[in-house]
């Protein structure tokens, strides 16, 4: 996909309506890595794929701009309110870092600045919003629910208090998608999978935006939860969850996505076949952050005709969920996911992918085809 | 500002918005058979304005020209808010001066351009890469001058140094290249018989100075080889993650006779100075991107760096060269317009104040 310059968009002027606070009193000093944030050498080859970039078409909001911004920062310009429609845009689907000509990582890069401009007090109210959210509820949509509601309360007790694997279900699929939630575990349960006596948000939310030390209380939360059932394998169905149980919690977890665990038990399954075309959403999270591209596929595969998007893998194109800027930014989003939308190939029966964040980012963006999760392929082929 | 807003065919020309990406226009142009020629390794990201504002070239410069060499007219907003046409469709023109080529270049020092026509070029029917190596970049020079003075124009001509070749391995693994030397790529364009016949003209000419010599065996081979060259300027990381390429003294050009001691005298200052360096670039027109790079952490590192890069501007105005072939002067090279241009950059003074007496179009730029 090629950009062509600065659109006259709506999107474009979202990103001067957001309501950003400002804390008195807090340090100023903005310190990240510098040698990642010099390893860009401004090229612009991201400029060329930075989704949020496509759809608001300024500078400051693409991949150099804010490599730039940051750079600045680190040579003495103060960190302010300023900075923020740049860096708080930025999806982290990174799709750049693949891309980059120099090895740069500049999603790391715009987590690190995000984290410090936190210190520095300087947030949106979206970010301290979703941290309330978070930190008040253990979900970053602020639900008050218990998070097993999707259960009954015998099942409830019957889940056992022991087990070698759990099932990390995430905020979405307990509050949004908890259909997703019941038919994913109703397989898990085959073998034996219970889940965390108290999960809390996995602090995906928290750790994109910047809000490092409060994350870390969480993850010690969920960490211990771990501990405490005895689990040595944690599985996830969302992309989020699963790349911040695998690469951001101390230790080495081991962690498998739902898609992997599908694939590792077809056999067992017993699919039947289904007379269906679908097309594949690779998550970013998934996809290009952890490289999980074959299993889902082979899931699909396995029970109806798959037939790929215009940009697949490490091309996949962001649905513009991740990154906080949904919650921020909600027009750009949902903007993303419509461009993501134009990639779906004719004569499809549903697009499956593997993220309830996408799900819902890509349903919200209102195309013609059904989006589905591919746990419900997989329910349907069960059935 | 990025739309296209004719494809005039029958005058061989479009005219778009200065917006526009290049590659989107070039995408958009393929139906019809057609192309906007001036090719720098930025196509997927530059835009037309930026390419005018420049007068960008790139690979294919050797044979199709510079940016200026496609404009026909340009609408330009002038420092006092005039909007005027520099020039029309017309193919020539002998009234008056030509202030479309005036303003290509002029790195919107003059005047912001607001619309522009180009014209634009049929699609070879097919393309050939010739991949020779050498023993070192003064031989795959003098390969070069050898190969211009038999009468045969290549469509492209670069070099990579070996430096350069061990940062492409790097960024794709891929990738089909000599194992050994300097290489030079020569990309041969026309109908199939006439670029069979200039590429076997090259490597008859080529292959007595040669390590090896091949022509690339299919079209991905060539895409492939093509997509890797337009991104080793920023890839050098990929060799040492503590170094960064730095963009100073990077766009220097020579008559191509000079091209082996610009490269003899590219190699002498990076060990000169202890810098290690890539030296690559468009060989067939004189250009060579020398890449220092440097541990950004280390102050002595980049107090080298500016006296290597200050030394290879001289060097290259003394070669009878200049300090920037396509990326411009900018702010970065303004030092040393007086050098290059001696009395006509007070000729370029005064262009400037007759045009933005108040100095208030892209300031400090240009050496202005």
């Amino acid at each position: 996909m090629k950009n062509e310059g600065k659109k006259e968009t709506e999107q474009a002027k979202e990103l001067d309506k957001i309501e950003i606070r400002v804390e008195k009193g807090k340090e100023k000093l903005f310190e990240v890595d510098r040698r990642s944030v010099y390893k860009c050498v401004q090229c612009g080859t991201c400029r060329s794929v930075c989704p949020v970039f496509d759809v608001v078409g300024w500078e400051s909001a693409n991949t150099r701009g804010r490599m730039l911004i940051i750079k600045s920062l680190l040579e003495g310009t103060l960190p302010s309110e300023d900075v923020l429609p740049s860096l708080a845009s930025c999806t982290t689907c990174g799709i750049c870092a693949a891309k980059c000509p120099a090895g740069a990582n500049p999603p790391e890069v715009v987590e690190a600045a995000r984290a410090q401009l936190v210190k520095c007090g300087i947030t949106t109210e979206a970010q301290e919003k979703l941290k309330s959210a978070v930190m008040t509820y253990g979900n970053s949509l602020g639900e008050t629910q218990n998070r097993k509601h999707w259960l009954s309360e015998i099942e409830r007790s019957q889940l056992p208090e022991k087990s070698d694997y759990v099932y990390f279900v995430g905020c979405f699929d307990s509050y949004r998608y908890p259909e997703f939630a019941k038919k994913t575990f109703k397989i898990l349960q085959r073998y034996g999978v219970t889940l965390l006596p108290d999960e809390q948000c996995c602090a995906s939310p928290l750790l994109r935006t910047g809000f490092r030390e409060d994350a870390e209380k969480i993850m010690e939360h969920n960490l211990e939860q771990i501990i405490q059932v005895g689990a040595h394998t944690i599985i996830t169905s969302c992309a989020g969850c699963y790349t911040t149980l695998k690469n951001n919690y101390p230790g080495e977890l081991r962690v498998i996505s739902l898609p992997e665990f599908l694939a590792e038990h077809l056999d067992e399954l017993k699919l039947k076949k289904l007379d269906l075309t679908v097309t594949y959403h690779d998550p970013c999270h998934l996809g290009r952050h952890n490289k999980i591209y074959d299993a889902p596929r082979k899931v699909i595969q396995a029970i109806c005709t798959l037939k790929e998007m215009k940009n697949i893998k490490e091309e996949s194109r962001c649905c513009g969920g991740g990154g906080g800027v949904r919650i921020g930014y909600p027009d750009i989003s949902l903007e993303l996911a419509r461009n993501r939308l134009k990639d779906v190939p004719e004569g499809v029966d549903y697009i499956v992918t593997s993220c309830p964040l996408c799900v819902r980012n890509l349903r919200d963006a209102g195309g013609d085809i059904e989006v589905i999760d591919i746990i419900e392929l997989v329910a349907m082929a069960m059935e | 500002m990025n739309r296209i807003l004719e494809i005039d065919i029958d005058n061989i020309q479009v005219m778009v918005e200065p917006g526009i990406i290049q590659d989107a226009l070039n995408d958009a142009l393929k139906p019809y058979g057609f192309f906007f020629p001036p090719n720098p390794g930025s196509s997927a990201m530059c835009t037309i304005g930026g390419m005018i504002a420049y007068n960008a070239s790139g690979m294919r410069c050797v044979k199709y020209g510079t940016t200026r060499n496609y404009v026909r007219d340009l609408e330009v907003v002038l420092a006092d808010g005039t909007i005027i046409h520099t020039g029309s469709k017309m193919l020539k023109s002998a009234a008056g001066y030509d202030l479309t080529q005036l303003i290509t270049g002029s790195e919107g020092t003059l005047g912001i351009v607001t619309k522009a026509s180009l014209k634009i070029a049929p699609l070879p029917q097919t393309r050939k890469l010739v991949i020779a190596s050498f023993e070192n970049a003064e031989i795959a020079g003098q390969a070069v001058v050898k190969t211009f003075s038999k009468g045969v124009i290549p469509s492209a001509c670069e070099i990579l140094d070996r430096v350069s070749l061990q940062v492409l391995r790097r960024y794709d693994p891929k990738l089909v290249l000599p194992s050994e030397g300097d290489v030079l790529l020569f990309e041969v364009d026309g109908t199939e018989s006439s670029a069979r016949e200039a590429a076997e003209q090259i490597m008859k000419i080529c292959s007595p100075l040669a390590l090896s010599i091949k022509l690339a065996e299919s079209e991905n081979e060539m895409a492939d080889i093509w997509a890797a060259r337009k991104l080793v300027g920023a890839a050098v990381s990929r060799l040492d993650p503590t170094k960064t390429r730095i963009y100073v003294g990077e766009d220097v050009g020579v008559p191509i006779k000079k091209v082996p001691e610009l490269l003899k005298k590219a190699q002498e200052i990076s060990e000169k100075f202890n810098l290690p360096a890539m030296k690559y670039g468009h060989i067939g027109d004189g250009n060579l991107h020398l890449a220092l790079f440097i541990d950004v952490l280390n102050k002595d590192e980049w107090d080298r760096l500016s006296k290597a890069a200050d030394l290879i501007h001289r060097t290259a105005i003394e070669l009878g060269g200049t300090v920037s072939s396509e990326h411009g002067v900018g702010a970065a090279r303004a030092e040393y317009m007086e050098a290059q241009w001696g009395s006509a950059l007070e000729v370029m003074r005064a262009i400037k104040k007759a045009l933005d007496p108040k100095g208030i179009l892209n300031p400090g730029k240009l050496g202005l």
